[in-house]
C-alpha cells in the first residue's frame, strides 16, 4: 500500500539539468512507466526514489512521508537494476536472501520464502550456483527474485528486459504483468521500449529531456498525443510527420493536400498521421490527397508496409498483406481526415481543431 | 615467399634477443641469491678465495649455528615478523576504510582529488628527513627500542600507499551492487563489509604482500629507532654484524640469506596476485 509523489523535483548533476519539474504522483497499486529515449533522465528520477540520488530541489513522498532525506534502507523499496547488480560473490540463494538476512528474518521462514519465491521465478534448481554459472534470462529471474522475496512498499524497475533476446522478452513481459496484477504493489518500471510500455503501464509519463512530456494511459498517449514528441515517440513504424502549412482548416505540403481541419491557420504546422491511417487509392480517383510514386515494399507478414516518396521524405502507410504495388509505381493516398494531428513547429504542441 | 622466410627470420632474431634480455635481467637478480646461499655454507676461507669458489667447497653449518646460536638473530626474526604483520594489519584496517572513503562518497569541488594528493604526498620526501623528528617522538613518549615504536612508524608510512591502492580497487568495483546492497535494506557499512570487501580480496592480498615486503626489509628506521636485542629487526641484526674490526660474513650471508627465504617463497606462491597488484596500480594511478 503505498503511493509515490514528486513534487517540484529537480536534479541537476553540477550546472546540467537531469530532470527538470518533475511533478507526477503515482497512484496505489499502480504500475506506472517512465517512457523516453536514452539520456532522458529515466534512471536518475528512480534513483531519487530508492534513495541512490539526492534530489537538487522539491519532494518526494512515499504515502505522506516525505524521504528526500530518508537513508535507501528505511525507505522499503525493492528495485531491479538493468545490469542486475548481482552480488558475483554470492549464490543464487544467498543473493536472493540478502534482503531477508538484513532483516534478521527467522531460519525457518527464510528457507520458506527462499523455496517460495525460487520456484515462483523457476530457478529452484540453481539455489547453489553462482551469478556468474547462470544465463542471462536466469541473472535477471535472480534479480526479480531479490525484489519479490520480501513486499516492499514500491517496485522500480529499471529497464529489467532490455538485456534479455528478443522472444525472453516478450515472454518476461507476460510473466511481469502477471506478477505485478498477483503481488498488488506499486510499480515505477523505465524502458526506452514503447512496446514495453505499452503492454505493461496502467499509466505511461513519457519523458524527454529531463522534463514528462505527456502522463496518461497507453491508449491515451497513442490516440491523443499532446505534443510533437510523443507523437514520434509512440508507434511502430512511427508516427507520419509533414512539414507543411495549414490555412483555413487545409493542410499543404508538396503535392500533399489535407482538409477537414476546421478553421485553423498555422503558419509552420507538422501534420502528423499513423501509417495505418493512410490507405492506398486509385491514382485517378477524385478525392485522393496525394499522388506518389511508391519507394519501397515491405511486406512484415499480417500487413504490408509501402513507404512512398513526398517531397525530400518518405510517408509510410500500412497496406493489405496481398498490396501488390510495385516500385516507382505511382499511386493515389488517402488520408482518414477525423484521425490526423496538427502540431505547431514552433511550440512542438498540438493544435486543436 | 622470400618476404615471408625474410619474416620469419626476424622474428627469430627478435625472440633470440627477448631471450637474451631476459637471461641477462636473471643473472643479475638471481646471481646475488646465489651467492648469499653459497657463502653462509662455506667456511670463511673459502668465502675469501680467490679466484671464488663456485660449487666445491664442504658444506657447513657453523654459520647458522653460530647467527642463531651464538647470537640472538631468532629474537630479530621474531621481532620483524611481530612488526611486519602488525604494520601490514594495522595499515589494512585504516587504508582499506579511507581508500573507501575516497573512492565511493561524493567531496565537494575537487577535494577528493585534493586529499587523495595530500595523502600521497607525504610519501615524497626521502623517509631519512624524518628521522630525527621521529626519533625525539618516540623518546618523548618513552618508546624507544620498542617494537610498538617501529610498528607505528611503518605504519605511517606504509598508509598512504595502501590507501592508493585500495582506492583503486574500490574504484573498479560497480557501484551498484553496493547500492543494491543499500536498496535491499543494508547500511553503507553493511554494503562496504559484505559487499565490497569480499569483491575488493584479490586487492586486499596483494597490497597485504606490498606492506608485508615492505615492513619486512626496512632498515633505516628500525636502525634509528631500535637499538636493543629485545626490540631490533633482522636488517639491523644483520648489519651488526659489521663490526669495527671485522665483517662476520658467514654469519651476515646466514641471517641474511633465511630473511630473505619467506620472503621468497610468499612471492612464489602469490606472484599471481602480485603481477595483479602491481599492473593495477599502474595503470590505475
Ligand atoms: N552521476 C552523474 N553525473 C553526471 N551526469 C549524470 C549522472 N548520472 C546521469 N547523468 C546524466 O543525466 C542524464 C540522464 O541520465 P539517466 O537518468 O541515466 O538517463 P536514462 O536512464 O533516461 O537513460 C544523462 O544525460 C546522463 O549523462
Ligand atoms: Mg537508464
Amino acid at each position: 500500500m503505498a503511493s509515490v509523489t514528486f513534487r517540484d523535483v529537480v536534479k541537476k548533476f553540477g550546472s546540467f539539468t537531469a530532470v527538470h519539474d518533475f511533478n507526477l504522483e503515482i497512484r496505489d497499486k499502480e504500475f506506472l512507466v517512465l517512457l523516453g529515449p536514452s539520456g532522458c533522465g529515466k534512471t536518475t528520477t528512480m534513483r531519487m526514489v530508492a534513495g541512490l540520488e539526492e534530489a537538487t530541489s522539491g519532494d518526494i513522498y512515499i504515502d505522506a512521508d516525505r524521504i528526500n532525506d530518508v537513508l535507501p534502507k528505511y525507505r522499503d523499496v525493492a528495485m531491479v537494476f538493468q545490469s542486475y547488480a548481482l552480488y558475483p560473490h554470492l549464490s543464487v540463494e544467498d543473493n536472493i536472501g540478502y534482503p531477508l538476512k538484513i532483516r534478521k528474518v527467522p531460519p525457518e521462514e527464510y528457507k520458506r520464502r527462499i523455496t517460495e519465491v525460487a520456484r515462483r521465478v523457476e530457478l529452484d534448481t540453481m539455489l547453489k550456483r553462482l551469478p556468474k554459472e547462470l544465463s542471462g534470462g536466469q541473472r535477471q529471474r535472480v534479480a526479480l527474485a531479490r525484489a519479490i522475496v520480501r513486499t516492499p512498499r514500491v517496485f522500480l524497475m529499471d529497464e529489467p528486459l532490455s538485456n534479455l533476446d528478443a522472444k525472453l522478452r516478450t515472454q518476461m513481459r507476460a510473466e511481469l504483468k502477471h506478477l505485478q496484477h498477483e503481488l498488488q504493489v506499486t510499480t515505477i518500471y523505465v524502458t526506452h521500449d514503447q512496446i514495453e510500455a505499452m503492454t505493461l503501464a496502467h499509466r505511461v509519463a513519457v519523458m524527454n529531456r529531463g522534463v514528462i512530456e505527456q502522463l496518461g494511459t497507453p491508449r491515451e498517449i497513442y490516440n491523443d498525443p499532446r505534443t510533437l514528441f510523443v507523437a514520434g515517440f509512440i508507434g511502430s513504424p512511427a508516427m507520419n510527420l509533414i512539414p507543411g502549412e495549414v490555412k483555413d482548416g487545409v493542410f499543404a505540403s508538396a503535392g500533399l493536400r489535407v482538409g477537414g481541419a476546421g478553421h485553423v491557420s498555422i503558419p509552420r504546422a507538422v501534420l502528423g498521421v499513423r501509417p495505418e491511417d493512410v490507405h492506398v487509392a486509385n491514382a485517378e480517383d477524385q478525392d485522393v490527397n496525394l499522388v506518389a510514386p511508391i519507394y519501397s515494399v515491405e511486406l512484415t507478414g499480417e500487413n504490408t508496409l509501402v513507404s512512398l516518396q513526398l517531397g525530400g521524405r518518405l510517408m509510410t502507410l500500412r497496406a493489405d498483406k496481398n498490396f501488390a504495388g510495385q516500385i516507382d509505381q505511382r499511386v493515389g493516398v488517402k488520408i482518414e481526415t477525423d484521425r490526423i494531428f496538427l502540431f505547431d513547429a514552433e511550440t512542438e504542441r498540438r493544435v486543436d481543431f | 615467399m622470400a618476404t615471408r622466410a625474410w619474416h620469419r627470420t626476424r622474428e627469430a632474431i627478435f625472440r633470440m634477443l627477448a631471450y637474451a634480455v631476459m637471461a641477462i635481467a636473471l643473472f643479475i637478480t638471481t646471481f646475488p641469491v646465489y651467492w648469499l646461499a653459497t657463502n653462509s655454507f662455506k667456511l670463511d676461507i673459502d668465502i675469501f678465495a680467490v679466484p671464488p669458489v663456485w660449487f666445491e667447497f664442504s658444506p657447513t653449518l657453523k654459520h647458522y649455528e653460530a647467527a642463531f646460536i651464538g647470537q640472538p638473530f631468532l629474537i630479530y626474526a621474531l621481532n620483524s615478523l611481530i612488526i611486519a604483520v602488525a604494520t601490514t594489519i594495522v595499515s589494512l584496517i585504516f587504508g582499506t576504510m579511507a581508500g573507501y572513503a575516497l573512492a565511493r562518497f561524493h567531496y565537494p569541488g575537487r577535494w577528493r582529488y585534493q586529499i587523495s594528493f595530500w595523502i600521497l604526498s607525504t610519501r615524497m620526501m626521502p623517509p631519512i628527513v624524518t628521522i630525527i623528528p621521529l626519533f625525539i617522538f618516540f623518546n618523548f613518549f618513552n618508546l624507544l627500542n620498542t617494537r610498538l615504536a617501529v610498528v607505528v612508524a611503518y605504519t605511517a608510512f606504509n598508509l598512504p600507499f595502501v590507501t592508493w591502492m585500495m582506492k583503486s580497487y574500490f574504484q573498479d568495483l560497480p557501484p551498484e551492487l553496493e547500492e543494491a546492497a543499500m536498496v535491499d535494506g543494508d547500511t553503507r557499512w553493511g554494503a562496504f563489509v559484505r559487499v565490497a570487501l569480499p569483491l575488493a580480496r584479490p586487492g586486499i592480498v596483494a597490497t597485504a604482500i606490498f606492506s608485508l615486503i615492505l615492513a619486512w626489509n626496512e632498515f633505516l628506521l628500525a636502525l634509528i629507532l631500535t637499538q636493543t636485542d629485545r626490540s631490533m629487526t633482522l636488517p639491523v641484526g644483520i648489519s651488526g654484524r659489521v663490526t669495527q674490526y671485522t665483517t662476520h660474513w658467514g654469519e651476515i650471508s646466514a641471517a641474511g640469506f633465511l630473511a630473505s627465504l619467506p620472503i621468497i617463497i610468499f612471492a612464489l606462491i602469490v606472484q599471481r596476485h602480485l603481477v595483479r597488484g602491481m599492473s593495477f596500480g599502474a595503470v590505475k594511478g
